[in-house]
């Protein structure tokens, strides 16, 4: 039992990983026909500028050359500059992060929150309506194409019915006053509500329908007979053997499903004008602002892949078989 | 005074094929402090029995007649709350595939804690001793209570599953095969072990197994069982000693003896019946070297031939004792 | 032939899966249409069809069931040219990232070793990256945007799933010992692969091409959406994005409408459908 060991363990593969990442990135972006500095100097600098960049990333250098200033600079968060904003990458980025983790990471709590015991009361009263049901609706809003579905809630009930602001997370007078904490924190979480649900309503289906798979599997295993023929009453049966068994399965899809929800993330932020690193990689990629392209992507990664070591731990704490 | 009652159970399972006839007609009775073994193939129904008596069939599983008396209650009649205040506490049972009988995921010691405090208002205290008490009891070592299954072997896990069986005093125990999944020594020490508990705490007992030289170390009578019904029914001794089903006079002469005279073994010809179209008149017919024309036409009664020796058979009648 | 029979027959039984087909069935009678509305009218086509009287998005009419767009241009002939777009995106993306899956999940799975632990590695990254936002980057860096390279890149990011699944079932198989007896019998690895264990893993590739062509059809759809798509080709996702950018979301539903909701139903149908084969060729999911 060496959760330390684990943790060191999981984190070189994490640092492994991202050092495919950014040689994949490097080598995607240097390696485009034409020329390659179009994607890291900005066409409208003045050439002294586009002269100190070429010595700071080694640009006259033969590529792999290049590429050791590539992994340095990364290392040490230099992004370069923006060429659509007057700052550095890492500044955007930096600000970008906080926004995107609290939707995000909210989003997918609150899911596997309503998702988990969903799941659990269908796979135990299978083959009633309410599974019919729920398993329809969760299905729909797991395909259902979500800029789209993000557009009408918006209509619906900000543009129609007035009860969440149309996107963005802050009223820019609200957090001029000098208002004190507690109505700035209000007012983020009245931007949050709808983007927030959206989400959610769309997250919910997949741990809902893995739960519901996972338990019917587990309620076949021998311990469930036993849990039966000990006369614990059901409700004991249901979550203490059954569930909590099942939550196992779905721990380790976790991982997968991080990644997908922040699909969802990336289209949701758009719509919702959420000024996270989603959108703010649609609007450089748009704007042909490669290098902060570049970084929010990587910044994305990161977070998924800091994601799932959570996953992992959780998991690992859930499973006493585990040894780190 | 017999503790359980059987009356002309009948039980089958619905699958996609249709119905299977898993037992069909089976009577016997279980008197205080005694042992009865059931012995058949596999899907012989034997389990099937188990299940019934606990009320834990599979949902496909539908009751078709008959009565299952327990201290003169009928099992069959309770609703599900009575049934479970029963299950663990009065009747116990110790199932096939053991090996997995324990929830991985939670210490083996609270496992047993949870089933007493389900039927007992105890405190963790109490319920932790009298676990301690119960582990050496089976011959384990109560500091593996706060161990999980994994951390277990397989006869320490059989072991722990009988203190589990054992751990609210049950009057009846239900053993279902509790020794396939072990290798033959941990075998010999469980059986042991049950049949020294059974001595000790005067438990009525239902031994359920395909080895038959099993059942005659455990058992004080034997029920032979065959495609869902009841066969032959004896005293151990009796039944060795002159068996006169031609299935239970196939089913030992295709076991070793140590002792007694050397003979062939001679294993029963022909296959277990498939019980979706299960064979007309006695089931055994296709494979007895005895069958008559009428053993295919009808099907024998299940009746009394002497003192406690029942049996259903054409072949065998009572002036041939 | 019969087992072909047996299946459909429990297919049939999954009332989702027989939903799922209706759907499909459905917006294939559009894909149908779509050539044959031009030719009724010149109005009627999806790019440059402009009717006369009308220049701007006006709600549904006689001569356009649906309305038209900012431009007059006909939405319902747009969304029948957009089906056939969907169902090409889907398939093709769908086809290319489940051939590239079953490559790799059975040359893992078959050889082991470095092989194996390499190919997974390689699997599990892509497996845990984000694919939109993979999928934006290289479009971005490819500069140029048109529809097969759009398909290129999903089919190229979409193969992880299925590699996991197969190199799961070629290891079970490779223990099964009619293999053991090909190989004893002298048979070679290609052999083997092609004749024995790829008959055997088919089923699951095409499962996982129906799961495929949902994620394929939403990640191009997304893509258009967020005006990373190819602007020469109508697309549900394109006309979204026409309605959205022209300022028209919140004052014209028969335009928002429809392209969302086939989006949305097709992607439905086709992971029904899914499921529902998913039901039957994993006879653990089945209800007894």
């Amino acid at each position: 039992m060496n959760l330390g060991r684990f943790i060191l363990n999981r984190l070189g593969q994490i640092v492994i990983t991202l050092f495919i990442i950014t040689t994949f990135l490097f080598l995607l972006f240097r390696m485009m026909p034409g020329d390659p500095t179009s994607m890291i100097l900005d066409p409208k600098m003045p050439p002294e500028a586009k002269e100190l960049i070429r010595k700071e990333f080694g640009l006259d250098k033969p590529l792999m050359v290049q590429y050791l200033y590539y992994l340095k600079n990364t290392l040490t968060g230099n992004f370069g500059k923006s060429f659509y904003y007057p700052e550095t990458v890492l500044e955007i980025v930096k600000r970008k992060l906080p926004p995107t983790i609290l939707l995000f990471t909210t989003a997918v709590i609150l899911s596997y929150l309503i998702g988990l015991p969903l799941g659990k009361t269908i796979a135990w009263r299978r083959g009633s309506r309410l599974e019919m049901g729920a398993t329809v609706f969760g299905l729909f809003f797991y395909t259902v194409f979500i800029p789209w579905f993000g557009l009408i809630a918006i209509w619906v009930f900000s543009y129609r019915l007035g009860w969440f602001p149309i996107g963005g997370m802050l009223t820019p007078e609200v957090w001029a006053a000098d208002v004190g904490l507690f109505p700035k924190i209000w007012d983020v979480l009245y931007h949050l509500i709808l983007p927030l649900s959206v989400l959610t309503l769309l997250f919910f289906a997949g741990s809902m329908l893995l739960m519901r798979n996972s338990m019917l599997e587990t309620l076949r295993e021998d311990y469930i007979l036993t849990a039966r023929a000990k006369g614990l009453p059901e409700r004991v049966i249901k979550n203490r053997h059954a569930a909590r068994n099942a939550m196992l399965p779905v721990v380790t899809a976790l991982t997968l499903s991080l990644a997908f929800s922040l699909n969802g993330g990336v289209l949701t932020e758009t719509i919702f004008s959420w000024p996270g690193l989603g959108k703010a990689l649609v609007e450089a990629v748009l704007n042909h602002d490669y290098p902060l392209a570049q970084a929010a992507f990587l910044l994305l990664a990161i977070l998924v892949l800091f994601a799932n070591l959570l996953a992992d731990i959780l998991y690992a704490y859930l499973d006493p078989r585990i040894k780190y | 005074m017999s503790l359980l009652e059987v009356k002309n159970l009948r039980m089958c399972y619905q699958t996609s094929q249709g119905l299977i006839k898993a037992v069909d007609g089976v009577s016997f009775e279980v008197k205080k402090g005694e042992a009865l073994g059931l012995v058949g193939e596999s899907g012989c129904g034997k389990s099937t029995i188990a299940l019934s008596i606990m009320r834990l069939l599979p949902p496909n599983g539908r009751l078709l007649g008959g009565e299952i008396l327990f201290a003169d209650e009928d099992l069959l009649t309770k609703d599900e709350e009575e049934m479970r205040k029963m299950r663990g506490r009065r009747i116990s049972l110790i199932f096939q595939a053991a090996l997995n009988a324990l929830n991985p995921v939670h210490r083996v010691g609270d496992q047993i804690i949870e089933a007493i405090q389900a039927h007992e208002r105890m405190g963790k205290e109490e319920a932790l001793r009298r676990v301690e008490e119960l582990y050496r009891l089976v011959g384990l070592d109560p500091g593996m209570m706060g161990s999980f299954p994994h951390q277990y072997s397989g006869g320490m896990k059989q072991r722990a599953i009988i203190a589990l069986a054992l751990s609210c005093n049950p009057e009846l125990l239900i053993a279902d095969e509790p020794t396939t999944a072990l290798d033959v020594i941990i075998q010999d020490q469980i059986i042991k072990e049950i049949l020294k508990l059974q001595k000790e705490f005067n438990l009525t007992l239902i031994y359920i197994s395909h080895d038959i030289s099993l059942i005659a170390e455990t058992c004080s009578s034997i029920g032979i069982m065959y495609a869902g019904k009841l066969v032959e029914y004896a005293p151990t001794i009796a039944l060795f000693q002159s068996p006169l089903h031609p299935y239970t006079q196939g089913l030992l002469s295709s076991y070793p003896s140590i002792k007694g005279p050397k003979r062939r073994i001679s294993p029963i010809p022909g296959e277990v019946p498939n019980l979706l179209h299960p064979p007309s008149g006695c089931r055994f017919h296709p494979r007895c070297p005895r069958a008559k024309e009428i053993c295919g036409k009808e099907e024998p009664k299940y009746r009394r031939i002497k003192e406690d020796h029942y049996i259903a058979c054409h072949c065998v009648n009572n002036s041939a004792l | 032939m019969g087992r072909f029979k047996e299946n459909f027959n429990l297919f049939r039984k999954n009332r989702l899966g027989m939903t799922g087909l209706f759907i499909l069935l459905f917006f294939l009678l559009l894909v149908i249409l779509g050539p044959i509305l031009p030719r009724i009218d010149e109005m009627y086509r999806p790019m440059t069809g402009v009717d006369k009287e009308i220049l701007w998005s006006t709600p549904p009419s006689r001569a356009h069931l649906l309305g038209t767009d900012f431009m007059g241009r006909d939405i319902l002939s747009q969304l029948a040219h957009g089906a056939r777009i969907a169902f090409m995106v889907g398939i093709s993306a769908a086809l290319a990232s489940v051939l590239i899956g079953t490559l790799v999940g059975l040359v893992a799975g078959y050889f082991g070793r470095l092989t194996d632990t390499l190919l997974m590695r390689l699997t599990d990254i892509l497996l845990t990256l984000p694919s939109l936002p993979l999928i934006i980057i290289i479009a971005a860096a490819l500069g140029k945007q048109s529809l097969w390279i759009i398909v290129g890149i999903i089919g190229l990011i979409g193969w992880p799933s299925t590699a996991r699944v197969i190199r799961a079932q070629t290891l079970s198989l490779k223990e099964r010992p009619f293999i053991e007896a090909a190989r004893v019998s002298g048979a070679s690895n290609f052999r083997i692969i092609t004749r024995h264990i790829a008959p055997n893993i088919l089923p699951l590739s095409f499962l996982y091409m129906t799961f495929g062509v949902t994620g394929a059809i939403l990640a191009e759809a997304g893509l258009s959406f967020l005006g990373l798509g190819d602007p020469s080709v109508v697309s549900w996702g394109m006309m979204l994005q026409w309605c959205f950018t022209t300022g028209h979301t919140f004052r014209a539903p028969y335009w928002v409408l429809p392209p969302g909701l086939s989006i949305s139903l097709v992607t439905f149908a086709f992971y029904l459908i899914g499921r529902a084969l998913d039901e039957i060729i994993n006879p653990r999911l089945r209800e007894r």
